[in-house]
């Protein structure tokens, strides 16, 4: 494949070319409430060739069939001499060559779709095993097998394997029209063994969707919340680790204003950082989808905004380093600036002494999504809690907490001592659908936040 | 030799569906012509029933036939025991989908249509960094079986997605919207005109108390309302029994004034099409009339399950089985026009832009979002933007009583045809 690619890539006559070519074997299996709803395997294999011609712009040839790869090559070509836009530098990186490959202790290729059955099935029963208040489940395994191969006209060349297997469990209880769900699940770059053994998160899940049907839907106005880990995350990835995605501010002065290095954006006890080199986690790579190196970027240094995201051609355009967050969703799309693992670093108080203070408020747990439109974000936790007195009291449901960014950043005002990663299925979204990311935090408590509710 | 053909004595009913795109992508960014693009898509999935059970793979690698049967055949062992039966050779609904004045646009005619967006939203306001992709495409999806049916969709999509970023100050304002068609439509810029009228709205910025008051959706914002509808007529949720509609067939669960239908009947929506993607011919179906419950969407797994017929509904991914799914939904415009509904409001809020959409718990008929963009509307008139705002409710209880629905309505993500909805009364929370 190498030669391949670095043959075709000789043929090119823009500024600079890159091929990157993704074969992939998926399996999946689903148990919606007693049914199979399917177990499968499927192959993709694709290819994607980008060129840049320095007075134009990007050309762009996605494709299937890696028969003719020079053609390819000539058609991404020919789209770039169509383009008459600003001139784009791209930063300098050394050129890398490297095989990247990721041993598993019980690779899932060698797996039979009725073990991954048997697994998944068994889970399934656990959630069914709650009674007829449990209306509906979910059950889904997947697992997928991905070889990228990249190659660029300034001679890097990375073959990388990249595994990944999964499991989301969700129950549905149903009392009348009062539909509620539980949910918990785990993703890992891991191998079969990974996802064995796990029958509790099957427990929590059902005892969850249950639990709710009893809660009240929360009151909506202003509270001190405390969110957990889970939601910290999610909160830190959604409301502000969009933001330091160099993409969003480095054609637009006045974002760029509004973001400026420098400016104080929390209180000293909050520092966030991306970090796409920790080993384990999934959204770490050790070259970005450009062949930069990844590493720790420090976004929020004790409050103060100290770093951001770039690809290859922010970082040119902004005069900054390269960070290695230049990331795509695979073959069907270019890289963009894309975050890797983000997280708020664990701070020193303990969680007994933030719901101390709280005479009335909302503990805030685990996560359905968030959104963001950069200054407004909005995210929805899955479960809650009263906080009164400063005791956790009783159950809520419908939680949405929104609000304005910057105040709210400053609005946080303590941090735990118990960070966590967040292991839960899903990616973020941004332009391309679902690329895996990992989000961390401790504890956070944030004062005055709005929750929607009726 | 034809797949269907190595699969004989394999498989008792076997399917092939095979896609194969073809589309063009010229990308603005920050207003500045940035990319152009061509993306070829090929791919073919497999189903078949062996011992009556279903099995399916799929594959994007031409070369891999063998492995591709041999998913299949090994994806039937586990599935579950059906009653399906694929269908035969049947007529498709007649209903335009392809227009060669789209399929041979050049890349420097989708360059001047972006560059006309552009321009037209930087006159209502400079500062505004518009974001515009527009892709042209021939999409081919075929569906042969062994029942006999041979079911070909040709469509010749024109998207348009535009967005803009407008900041001032700590002021950020994300504006986005969508235009698709698969007949030329010589007003492509209603989508550059619209946003422009927003960005104009929302120059001036008020406020608005917390509390119940009246509430008008726009089409955009409707969404917030039609989602969970839309989740709750899939026939899937239905026969889950996690459709709050599920049993309710004939029962008035909404105000009169909410119609519902799905149509793929309609030239040039690039939800229509003569056949589903399992090759069963595509027709419309009134899902709620005048507030009672009709009906749901069924493809042919769904409804083998539910023991009732496919309502032709089937969508599908290359690398999926199909479900259910709607293809123009469409909620009935009414009797009164815009202009009327708002000279009898006295304080609302105008819901345009909902975050959050789809999280939570959405089938359950539960919404509870931010606005990314809402207005005051005061005696009558759109006075300003109003920020960190929310709304929340029940679509089950909300719906039972609408104040109007307008007679205009627009077509928004694609799919979906909404007017604008007054609601009485709602909770608004505002800061």
């Amino acid at each position: 494949m190498r030669e391949r690619m670095e043959q075709a890539l000789r043929t090119s006559k823009a500024d600079y070319t890159e091929i990157r070519i993704e074969q992939r074997e998926a399996s999946k299996v689903i148990f919606r409430g007693r049914d199979l709803e399917t177990a499968d395997v499927v192959i993709d294999v694709g290819g994607i060739v980008r060129s840049l011609c320095r007075d134009g712009g990007w050309g762009i040839a996605t494709f299937n069939s890696l028969e003719d790869l020079p053609a390819r090559v000539e058609q991404a070509y020919r789209c770039a001499k169509a383009v008459h836009g600003e001139p784009i530098e791209l930063a300098e990186v050394p050129p890398s060559q490297e095989r990247i490959l990721v041993p598993l202790v019980k690779d899932f290729r060698g797996i039979s779709l009725e073990a991954k059955k048997t697994l998944i099935e068994g889970y399934n029963e656990i959630l069914l095993s709650y009674g007829d208040a449990i209306q509906d489940t979910t059950a889904r395994y997947t697992d997928r097998f991905s070889r990228v191969f990249y190659a660029n006209s300034e001679g890097t060349f990375i073959e990388e394997e990249r595994p990944e297997v999964s499991i989301a469990l969700s129950a549905v209880a149903r009392e009348g029209d009062n539909v509620q769900r539980g949910f918990e699940g785990l993703a890992l770059v891991q191998g079969f063994e990974g996802v064995e053994g796990q029958e509790e998160l099957a427990h929590q899940a059902a005892r969850r969707a249950l639990d709710l049907l009893r809660a009240e839907t929360v009151v909506g106005g202003r509270y001190p919340v405390i969110l957990d880990q889970r939601l910290a995350g999610v909160f830190i990835h959604e409301a502000f680790g969009h933001l330091s995605e160099a993409d969003f501010v480095y054609a637009n002065p006045q974002a760029q204003a509004m973001m400026v290095l420098g400016r104080r954006f929390g209180r000293d006890i909050l520092t966030v950082v991306d970090d796409g080199s920790i080993p384990g986690l999934r959204g770490t790579h050790k070259y970005d989808d450009e062949g930069t190196p990844t590493g720790r970027t420090e976004l929020i240094k004790n409050g103060i905004l100290v770093g951001r995201l770039h690809s290859r051609e922010t970082a040119a355009k902004m005069g900054e380093r390269p960070t290695g967050n230049a990331r795509a969703t695979g073959y069907r799309y270019p890289p963009i600036v894309r975050m890797t693992n983000t997280f708020i670093e664990a701070g020193e108080t303990p969680f007994e002494d933030m719901l101390r203070d709280i005479d009335l408020g909302v503990y805030a747990c685990g996560m359905f999504g968030g959104q963001t439109m950069l200054e407004n974000f909005s995210f929805s936790a899955a479960y809650a809690y009263m906080i009164r007195h400063g005791q956790i009291a009783e159950m809520v449901k419908d939680v949405v907490l929104s609000g304005n960014l910057f105040v709210t950043l400053q609005n946080i005002d303590a941090i735990g001592n118990d960070f966590q990663w967040e292991r839960l299925p899903g990616g973020c979204g941004k332009g391309q659908g679902g690329l895996p990311v990992s989000t961390g935090a401790p504890h956070v408590r944030i004062q005055d936040v709005i929750i929607g509710g009726r | 030799m034809d797949i269907l053909d190595k699969l004989q004595g394999k498989a008792e009913q076997a399917e092939k569906f095979f896609v194969e795109n073809e589309v063009t992508k010229v990308g603005f960014e920050a207003n500045v012509l940035k990319s152009v693009e061509v993306e070829e898509t090929r791919g073919v999935a497999l189903r078949v029933m062996v011992e009556g059970r279903l099995g399916f793979a799929a594959s994007s690698d031409m070369s891999a036939e063998e492995r591709l049967i041999a998913n299949a055949l090994d994806s039937a062992r586990y599935g579950d025991a059906l009653p399906l039966r694929f269908p035969g050779p049947q007529p498709g609904v007649p209903v335009t989908t392809c227009d060669e004045q789209i399929t041979g646009l050049s890349i420097e005619r989708l360059v001047e249509m972006g560059q006309e967006m552009i321009d037209l939203v930087r006159r209502a306001d400079p500062d505004a960094h518009v974001n515009v992709n527009l892709e042209r495409g021939q999409r081919r999806a075929e569906v042969r079986n062994t029942a006999g049916a041979q079911a070909v969709v040709v469509q010749s999509p024109l998207e348009i997605m535009l967005s803009v970023e407008r900041v001032r100050g700590d002021d950020v304002l994300i504006l986005y919207d969508f235009f698709s068609t698969t007949v030329w439509d010589d007003d492509y810029l209603q989508v550059a005109r619209q946003v422009a009228r927003k960005l104009e709205l929302a120059r001036e910025l008020t406020t608005i108390r917390s509390g119940t008051m009246p509430v008008l959706f726009s089409p955009m914002g409707s969404t917030v309302l039609g989602l969970p509808l839309m989740l709750g007529l899939d026939g899937k949720n239905v026969y889950r029994r996690i459709s709050p509609m599920a049993g309710k067939v004939g029962q008035k669960l909404f105000d009169a004034k909410l119609t519902v239908v799905d149509d793929p009947t309609l030239d040039g929506r690039p939800g229509s099409a003569p056949y589903d993607d399992e090759g069963v011919p595509r027709r419309r179906n009134v899902l709620i009339e005048n507030g009672v419950v009709g009906g749901f969407l069924y493809d042919l797994k769904t409804a083998a399950q539910a023991g009732v017929e496919s309502t032709g509904s089937a969508s599908r991914g290359l690398f999926s089985p199909p479900e259910p799914s709607p293809s123009n939904l469409i909620l009935a415009s009414g009797e009164t026009g815009l202009a009327d509904i708002l000279t009898d409001i006295q304080e609302s809020l105008l819901v345009d832009t909902p975050l959050g959409l789809g999280q939570g718990n959405v089938v359950s008929g539960a919404f509870a979002n931010t606005l990314g963009l809402a207005y005051k509307i005061e005696g009558g008139e759109i006075v300003g933007r109003v920020k960190d705002v929310s709304i929340a409710g029940n679509i089950y209880e909300v719906l039972g009583d609408i104040a109007a629905v307008s007679r205009e309505s627009e077509w928004v993500y694609g799919g979906l045809k909404l007017p604008y909805i007054l609601l009485p009364a709602l909770n608004v929370t505002s800061k």
